[in-house]
């Protein structure tokens, strides 16, 4: 019978007849002819499934007669565990392979046996080469034990005082934790003190005997107190047996976490895990999902983060304000690229590869002219690099070169130009051929020498006066007249006799410090006048509405003679009284033409404050002179 | 001895840290007392704490074998509800019986009579030999004393008192000369045979269900939860369910049947009982009683897997349609039993469900109910061990056999704390279930770096029975 035929019996589809059926079919049929006599009878018998012969064997394993040891003997030995710490006292058997010593292992055994309990092999005289004592455990090695502090009397009361805690508590707490090898858990489950029992104290009362009759109750200390007073005793006597000074490193940051600890810090993390603990099923979902959520989202952000920069980069040339119109065409672009070549060819520099395309030099003609004014920093870059040697040159023209596709005038510092410039400084540090033949002057050297370092140089001679004339002519021809006003009452004279470098520099200063003292002056007046005319309208209106009586209308001028006075007052104290002269006169006539009287005053004020601003100016460019 | 599975080219040491020395564990319950060797798999010995005692010769009686009925036959506990040793000379004969008579520990000849010491000896020795002969006598009173070569690890519920734990290891010491003995607590044992030094221990046994919260393989004290709720208990369910079925189901133990005839279900019984000339003590009635509520607990009773409680609306209706089982009492008459074998132990879970106790100790709370014994027990330890102990819940007792009860068990567990991984340890095999804190004293007591812990009789005989408080913490 076969697996199908059971299938036909029962009516089952045959789930996978077919094909691995008749190969089967074969393999079994093909041995069969060659089977004579009975054997065929008998394999006959079998039908579909032939008859499973197992060939009779009559040897489990052949045996193994050259490697054959002797049967491994064991013996009862005896052992103590020194981790005990009760000199062998418990002697224990067990059973041991039998060493190759040669020594009858009965007998040992059984000696270890008679001397159990009391103690010690000492009886054996029978075997006198066996060694007196039972061996040690291998596992008393195991046995760790952590340190607990250990403090005297006089220790105690030097360091560890405490109000919350009396010595036989901290003693009782210490021996817990030795006991529970420090396990917290454990040490607060067991931790039990009562203050002096009389009766059951055996194991707490630690040879300390005070006789104090009167003894609170016990106290209820949680974990983190116990921890605290532990951690507060660890700490001290670890610094009392070595200074923190001389600890080692992982000594003194067990030192410190000790010190550190905060019960407090410590229950509101305890607070905070019950809470966790005691979610609801919905909340610890909810949580759940928002922490994929936050997961998700930061790992968007990153990627998103990585997206922007590709694209910052991607996006970052030099900007420019200037009209590139006329480079946009193709036209335009070849003739900016002729304009370069033929320039560079005028150079005649050597060093310019054709691969590189567009690359001026930044002291060649064209771009030269191009930068405006306005670019202080690019073109000292460029003079440098030019003065400097042909490295500079070099890097000049890569500093060019970062913005000449964009336009050759750029007029603006770009972040790639100062790089560029940075870059040129450090190579310039860096020690090129040149750079170790020029020494560095000091400061002194630098005064002695005359030496000095310009932000640009005109070409051909100048004078210094010019420079300072060229001061005044940015100015309108108002301001310049203050200004010199303002010089000559500091008794300067508006050209300099003798300008040195120094005293150009410092006239410069001082220029500087009167244009803006002008500059203020000028926005104070404006304010004032407007302040004066806001109040004129102010008193308009009140008139206007008829609601003002008389006194009223006296009332706004005495305000507006004071607002007069306080401009003034701002001004200098010394021409008070003037000035409140002038704020009654104005107050004579502002009762006819009102909107004329603020005109007046503006006027007045402008003169007033022109005296005050030299008075003012005189006596800082006074102090400028000394 | 104990075997030695492992080819004899490696030393056991080397493997699993094991070293064994013929210690013998004895774990003493309500229902049963198991004794073996340490290092095997099963006790050797396990037989009842219930023991019979015969009135008119004052003599006990101990092993299943010898209950049967008597005259003047009571059968006693030495233990009480509580799973602690009520009757301390009962408790000494009933260890010795399974220990010497049972498990066979052979008493040691003295070495004056073993003939190994026959030897000549030499003439410098002679000393020396006096001195030992005269040790010898000593220690023959030893010798004739049993196990005075086995350590003896003996196990205690977790809520055992001082006194009688000194009593423990002075029956040890004293009556049988131990070298050495050793107290654990069986919730830490039975989390060793789990393999978890930290772990909540759910031991639902005979007389009392307990939970103890086990870390670093020591008990916390704060943690140690209990309730009657046990298979004794369970009895006394099933009892009222029987008193509350329509008709009255009658339990008539097997020793009263002397002949009985098949009946259809729900039909009254046609059996002859038997009659004795003496009197049946409703002790030993009760006990027998008890036998036939135990097999009836084991086929029929079925906890309720939840989800939800079984009174939640709609599950008493399922489970009304779910396949019933039939339990045939030794006296032939038989009955389906459907949603009533769900009900009889939801009281374990539910305390609105259990139900109505004659008796006050039958009637519970809501705080002994499994889960209330649990949340209990989590509540009272310190906050940082709870996810711990709760992914390491160790189910034993013979009473969790119960079909169904470590489903019942994780869904209310999970419900209970939704946000914390819970996990529970419960033996798959039923015996490891059942001595699950005998083969965690078996493992023990086999360990190579136990051997340290041992009370050794030296300490003993220094210290006193004091001892036992110090070292078993």
């Amino acid at each position: 019978m076969t697996s199908r035929d059971v299938h036909d019996v029962l009516n089952l589809p045959s789930d996978h007849s077919g094909a691995p059926r008749p190969s089967k079919k074969q393999k079994t049929s093909a041995p069969r002819p060659n089977l004579k006599g009975l054997a065929r009878e008998v394999q006959n018998l079998g039908g579909d499934n032939p008859i499973a012969i197992v060939p009779e064997v009559n040897f489990f394993k052949k045996r193994r007669f050259a490697t054959r040891k002797p049967v491994a003997k064991w013996e009862l030995k005896a052992f103590t565990n020194s981790a005990r710490g009760d000199d062998g006292a418990l002697v224990l058997r067990h059973w041991k392979r039998r060493t190759d010593d040669g020594a009858p292992p009965v007998e040992s055994a059984q000696d270890g046996d008679g001397q159990q309990q009391r103690g010690g092999g000492e009886g054996t005289p029978a075997s006198g080469k066996r060694e007196e004592k039972p061996e040690d455990s291998a596992f008393a090695k195991y046995n760790v034990k952590v340190v607990v502090p250990h403090y005297t009397e006089d220790q105690y009361h030097s360091n560890l005082q405490n109000n919350d805690w009396t010595k036989e508590e901290t003693d009782y707490l210490l021996e817990l934790a030795k006991d529970f090898d420090l396990r917290w858990t454990l040490i607060w489950d067991r931790y039990d003190f009562t203050p002096k029992p009389p009766g059951s104290g055996g194991d707490a009362a630690n040879g300390e005997d005070t006789s104090t009759a009167v003894v609170p109750a016990p106290k209820q200390r949680s974990m983190e107190d116990l921890k605290a007073r532990y951690y507060e005793v660890a700490a001290k006597m670890m610094a009392v047996q070595k200074p923190a000074q001389y600890m080692t490193r992982p000594e003194f940051e067990l030192y410190e976490m000790m010190q550190n600890f905060d019960p407090e810090q410590e229950r509101k993390r305890k607070q905070f895990a019950l809470n966790t603990l005691s979610r609801s099923k919905d909340e610890a979902r909810e949580e759940e999902s928002l922490l994929l959520e936050v997961k998700r989202i930061l790992a968007r952000t990153e990627r998103f983060n990585e997206e922007r920069r590709e694209l910052y980069n991607r996006l970052d040339y030099p900007a420019t304000d200037s009209d590139i119109n006329s480079f946009k065409t193709s036209a335009g672009l070849q003739n900016l690229l002729q304009t370069l070549m033929s320039t560079d060819k005028n150079k005649k520099r050597k060093n310019i590869m054709p691969g590189e395309g567009v690359s001026p030099s930044n002291n060649s003609g064209v771009p030269n002219s191009a930068v405006s004014e306005t670019n202080p920093a690019n073109r000292r870059e460029s003079i440098a690099a030019s003065a400097t040697s042909n490295n500079h040159h070099h890097h000049a023209r890569r500093d060019s070169d970062a913005r000449t596709p964009a336009t050759p005038a750029d007029p603006t510092p770009t972040s790639a130009a100062a790089a560029a410039a940075s870059a040129a400084n450090k190579k310039k540090g860096g020690g090129t051929q040149q750079q170790p033949e020029r020494r560095k002057l000091t400061q002194q050297e630098e005064q002695v020498y005359g030496v000095s370092y310009h932000d640009r140089l005109g070409s051909g001679p100048t004078f210094r006066y010019e420079k300072i004339n060229k001061l005044y002519s940015h100015k309108s021809g108002q301001q310049q007249l203050r200004i010199t006003n303002a010089l000559s009452e500091l008794d300067l004279p508006p050209r300099l006799v003798m300008p040195t470098a120094a005293v150009t520099a410092q006239f410069e200063v001082l220029w500087g410090a009167v244009t803006a003292l002008v500059d203020l002056r000028k926005m104070s007046d404006r304010l004032d006048g407007e302040i004066k005319i806001e109040e004129a309208k102010k008193a308009e209106r009140d008139r206007a509405k008829g609601i003002a009586a008389e006194k009223e209308g006296e009332k706004e001028k005495g305000e507006g003679g004071g607002g007069g006075g306080d401009g003034a007052a701002a001004g200098d104290g010394e021409k008070a009284g003037e000035k409140t002269g002038e704020g009654g006169q104005t107050k004579e006539d502002g009762e006819k033409k009102r909107p004329g009287s603020s005109g007046s005053l503006s006027a007045a004020g402008h003169k007033r404050s022109a005296s005050v601003l030299s008075a003012a100016s005189d006596k800082s460019s006074k102090r400028q002179k000394k | 001895m104990a075997q030695q599975p492992l080819p004899s080219s490696v030393q056991p040491t080397d493997v699993y840290g094991g070293d064994e020395v013929s210690a013998i564990v004895l774990d003493p319950g309500y229902i049963n007392t198991r004794a073996g060797f340490a290092g095997e798999e099963m006790p050797k010995q396990v037989l009842p704490s219930f023991y019979g005692h015969i009135t008119s010769s004052n003599r006990d009686v101990f092993g299943d074998q010898a209950m049967y009925p008597r005259a003047d036959f009571e059968i006693r506990n030495y233990m009480n509800r509580d799973s602690v040793v009520e009757d301390w000379d009962a408790a000494t004969k009933i260890w010795e019986h399974a220990l010497v008579n049972r498990l066979g520990i052979p008493r040691p000849t003295p070495p004056s009579k073993n003939g190994l010491n026959n030897k000549p000896k030499p003439a410098a020795e002679g000393e020396d030999v006096e001195m030992a002969d005269e040790a010898d006598l000593d220690e023959t009173e030893n010798y004739e004393k049993p196990m005075a070569e086995n350590p003896l690890l003996m196990t205690e519920a977790a809520w055992n008192s001082p006194k009688q734990r000194e009593k423990a290891i002075e029956i040890c010491m004293e009556n049988w000369a131990c070298p050495a003995f050793w107290l654990s607590k069986t919730p830490v044992l039975a989390a060793f045979a789990a393999g978890k030094a930290t772990a909540l221990v759910l031991d639902v046994g005979g007389s009392n269900t307990s939970v103890t919260a086990i870390f670093d393989g020591m008990v916390l004290k704060r943690s140690v939860q209990r309730s009657p709720v046990g298979g004794v208990w369970l009895s006394s369910q099933i009892r009222s369910l029987f008193e509350a079925s329509e008709p009255k189901v009658e339990v008539v133990p097997t020793f009263m049947v002397e002949n009985k005839k098949p009946v259809e279900a729900g039909q009254p019984a046609d059996a002859r009982l038997k009659t004795f000339d003496f009197q049946i003590s409703p002790s030993f009635r009760a006990y027998e009683e008890e036998r036939v509520l135990k097999e009836f607990k084991e086929s029929v009773v079925e906890v309720w897997r939840g989800p939800g409680r079984y009174l939640a609306p709609g599950n008493e209706d399922y489970a009304k349609n779910l396949p019933g089982r039939v339990f045939e009492m030794p006296d032939g008459s038989n009955q389906m039993w459907r949603e009533q074998r769900f009900k009889v132990a939801e009281g374990m879970w539910d305390d609105n469900a259990a139900f109505p106790s004659a008796t006050e100790e039958g009637k519970i709370t809501k705080a002994q109910t499994v889960p209330g014994l649990i949340k209990a027990a989590l509540d009272s330890i310190d906050v940082d061990v709870r996810p711990a102990l709760l992914a390491n819940v160790v189910v034993t007792g013979s009473t969790s056999l119960l079909p169904g009860f470590t489903d019942r068990l994780n869904h209310e567990l999970t419900a209970m704390f939704p946000s914390v991984k819970v996990k529970l340890h419960a033996a798959g095999l039923s015996s490891e279930r059942r001595f699950g804190a005998w083969i965690g004293g078996s493992i023990l007591g086999s360990l190579g770096t136990f051997h340290q812990m041992w009370i050794s009789r030296k300490e003993y005989e220094e210290n006193g029975p004091g001892i036992v408080e110090k070292r078993c913490k």
